[in-house]
């Protein structure tokens, strides 16, 4: 008997030999009964083992007990079945050295036919350098979230901090102003002229700042959002610069979505503001829409007639107290276009702005629909 | 007490406030609207007890008609003064006005919880710190009626 066994396994060898060294990874053979019936190099390398070793001995001595009885349960189950969903998707575990030493291996089965019955071929990747790879952007993805929540708290905390000397300096310096302006020199009401300018102007910035970082830090949870009432209720912010300037605003019919609802007023809010301010002489129009897009979410549009942006500053207008006139023309610090950018993205779309200088700019976002129309 | 009393006696303020800068802020706006009114300053927490408990070289001290407490201070901030304050039977009616730059939520929510009468923020702008002072005078030293106390 053990002769017929041993002679057929010489058989085998001679006619897949050749097949299982051409592999490039570590191959093991193994018998319904589990133990292993042929391996090749590679294997004999990464376990550690000669093959004389291995031959006839259990798969579970270098394959973690419980596994190998399952896999070869698995694989020999149904050929097909089982096995298709198996081959070319790896099976992830450990494999144990000659030493006792672990690693992680990623196994591929598939049934090999033999005159001694089913057999299971099982080729075994060492995935060391992969696990490593992976745990490590693992911990860099961390850390990266953990020092950019660290930068949100600290814009936070500085801008919120330096409100307090701030609001020392400026409030002074318009004492100072007041109580002193005529008295002294002419150089000297320049100088505070100066100084309650830029104490003032840099208290701006602070509370921009804040308000940049708070769409970060107080940023509330994505719910269903009636889009019509979100404009409304900018549209009401806005009520005195809609009057002053006469702008004529108007809407279709917007949809729910899925949005943190006071973002999305401040969004209505900074884009129906600006196309208001930059504006010619005549009329300011702005029209607001939303149209869908691939039946999953919507796309709003602000459009103007106002002054238009020259297509070399699309990308610039939505950078951090970026502006493209003059404090004399128009005031502001250029935080709000960043603001909007910033909202856009915590809910997981785009702005984008299409836009010719005199012909009126379309300022475009995406929003997820509300779930109950999904 | 009348509104004719009221107006001969002076009302007294007590300020607890660390920053010398929001004290003498506080002291021109208030100057501006009512310079009858006597304004006390308390640097700290432990000072501001100390006035009110008349202890510790301050048995002089008269007893405010309004507290305004600033929240972040050195030593005991304006959160445990304020628990003292409203702990203490014969301190808890002296009307305390929370005015500080915190708009956290859960300094608010606690200052209530704590029985402050009125939470205010310190407007960044000197123009409506001003205007601020003057609701704050004309509301509580004008308008509301305070509870009458010996001395």
């Amino acid at each position: 008997m053990r002769k017929t066994a041993e002679r057929r396994l010489a058989q085998m060898e001679g006619r897949y030999r050749g097949l299982l060294e051409a592999a490039p990874d570590a191959m093991v053979v193994v018998n319904p009964a589990g133990e292993i019936v042929l391996l090749n190099v590679q294997a004999e390398k990464q376990f550690g083992y000669r093959r004389d070793e291995l031959v006839g001995q259990r798969v579970k001595n270098i394959i973690p007990e419980g596994f190998a009885e399952r896999l070869i349960a698995d694989a020999l189950r149904s050929a097909e079945d089982a096995l298709a969903q198996q081959i070319g998707t790896g099976i992830e575990l450990s494999g144990r050295r000659k030493d006792g030493s672990e690693f992680p291996i990623e196994n591929m089965l598939s049934p090999l036919a033999s005159v001694e019955g089913t057999l299971v071929t099982a080729a075994v990747r060492d995935i060391t350098t992969r696990k490593k790879a992976e745990a490590s952007l693992l911990e860099k993805v961390e850390e990266l979230n953990r020092s950019n929540e660290e930068l949100g708290q600290f814009a936070y905390i500085a801008s919120h901090d330096l409100q307090e000397p701030l609001r020392m300096v400026a409030s002074y310096t318009q004492l100072l102003s007041r109580r002193y302006k005529g008295k002294l020199d002419s150089d000297a009401d320049e100088f505070i002229a100066f100084a309650v300018d830029g104490a003032s102007r840099m208290q701006r910035l602070i509370q921009d700042l804040l308000a940049y970082s708070r769409v970060g830090t107080k940023g509330k949870e994505l719910l269903d959002t009636s889009g019509e009432e979100a404009l409304q209720h900018a549209l009401v912010n806005l009520r005195g610069a809609i009057e002053a300037s006469g702008a004529q605003v108007t809407h279709d019919a917007l949809p729910d979505v899925l949005a943190d609802e006071m973002q999305l007023i401040q969004l209505f809010q900074n884009l129906v503001g600006n196309a208001i301010k930059y504006q010619r002489a005549e009329t300011p129009r702005v029209h607001i829409s939303a149209v869908r897009k691939d039946g999953k979410e919507w796309i709003f549009s602000v459009q103007d007639n106002g002054l238009g942006i020259d297509s070399q500053y699309f990308e610039k207008i939505f950078g951090m107290f970026q502006r493209l006139h003059k404090r004399e023309e128009f005031a502001g610090t250029g935080i709000g276009l960043a603001i909007c950018k910033k909202i856009a993205e915590r809910h997981g779309g785009t702005i984008t702005v299409e836009s010719q200088v005199g012909q009126g700019s379309t300022f475009r976002f995406a929003l997820a629909g509300s779930q109950d129309k999904l | 007490m009348n509104n004719g009393e009221r107006k001969e006696k002076p009302m007294q303020v007590l300020l607890v406030e660390d920053s010398p800068g929001d004290v003498r802020l506080t002291r021109e706006a208030f100057q501006q609207t009512n310079p009858a009114m006597r304004l006390h300053v308390a640097a700290d927490g432990v000072e501001a007890m100390a006035f009110l408990r008349q202890e510790d070289g301050k048995e002089d001290a008269p007893r405010p008609d309004l507290i305004l407490l600033d929240l972040n201070m050195p030593k005991m901030d304006g959160r445990q003064v304020l628990a003292h304050i409203k702990a203490d039977e014969n301190l808890k009616t002296i009307p305390t006005v929370i005015l500080t730059t915190s708009e956290a939520d859960i300094d608010i929510a606690k200052s209530y919880q704590l029985n402050a009468n009125c939470y205010l923020n310190k407007p960044v702008e000197l123009d409506a710190f001003e205007n601020l002072v003057k609701s704050i005078n004309e509301f509580w030293l004008t308008m509301a009626k305070l509870p009458q106390h010996e001395n």
